[in-house]
């Protein structure tokens, strides 16, 4: 059995390129990503390049029914399992974890 | 282990597991329904334990009129099986002992599982994957739709 129990699920945002993959891929609707777009200039480039900066991403667990499938589908291994259990909340707002919340899930190796 | 298939009239569906039934296959494995658009499916596969022997049987009924008599009385454990097919494709089941919806508190409204059933909740919430970064500020290209979410149930779509 994997060291890794299916607990909750935490982001890497540095690895998030705002793809929407997960997003679109999730059954349960229960991934938000917000961002916006940015013009980097790199020297001897031509002209500057677009990208995405991940302004918020977030997960609602009160809808998510942990079928991983958005770990999976990330090119950018964005997303990973992390083995904590006990994110319960009193409230229904403490179940949606905001960017800072699920990097801070991130296991340290 | 040897398996079994048929297809029955909706007529000849209790006959059919009662001959089962004195053939020997006394378990009843799984009863279940499947919505195929025009016609519903009811399936339910039996087994002879003692044979190694399984046995699927399937009806095809009208979805407009979707009735068939229980096995209840040769399969006690069909008569859970029977009221969650009730409740969730509309089936009748005729001279059932206990008709009662078994996982929903009754059984107003459509059945959840036909796929003609609107799924409420995907009316009422706008789909997250709808906002398109990549294109921002450069115009829309494709219209993104969630998949498998039929375009009428969409809070934004056509009506």
């Amino acid at each position: 059995m994997s060291a890794v129990v299916h607990g909750v699920i935490a982001l890497v945002p540095d690895a998030c390129t705002s793809c929407m993959i997960c997003v679109r891929e999730c059954p349960t609707w229960c991934i938000t990503v917000e961002s916006h777009a940015e013009q980097v200039s790199e020297p001897g480039a031509r002209r500057p390049r677009t990208v995405s900066v991940l302004d918020r991403f977030a997960i609602d667990f009160g809808l998510c029914m942990y079928c991983g499938i958005c770990i999976d589908v990330c090119p950018f291994d964005a997303l990973e399992w992390a083995p904590t259990i006990d994110h319960s909340s009193a409230s229904r707002d403490g179940l949606v974890h905001d960017t800072e919340r699920l990097s801070g899930w991130r296991m340290h190796e | 282990m040897s398996t079994g298939m048929q297809t029955v009239p909706r007529e000849a569906w209790h006959e059919t597991f009662a001959g089962l039934v004195s053939d020997g296959f006394g378990y009843l494995d799984l009863l279940t329904a499947i919505d195929r658009g025009d016609e519903i499916e009811v399936l339910a596969q039996v087994v002879n334990p003692d044979g190694a022997e399984l046995m699927r049987v399937s009806v095809r009924l009208p979805s407009d009129d979707p009735s068939l008599p229980t096995i209840a009385d040769l399969f006690p454990a069909a008569s859970w099986h029977e009221r969650e097919v009730a409740e969730m494709f509309g089936v009748a089941f005729a001279g059932h002992p206990d008709p009662r919806p078994l996982l929903r508190r009754t059984s107003l409204g459509r059945p959840p599982l036909r796929t003609t059933t609107v799924l409420a909740a995907r009316v009422a919430m706008p789909w997250p994957g709808a906002a398109d970064p990549e294109s921002a500020g450069k115009g829309a290209r494709r219209r993104q739709l969630p998949p498998g979410v039929p375009a009428e149930w969409l809070s934004d779509g056509p009506r």
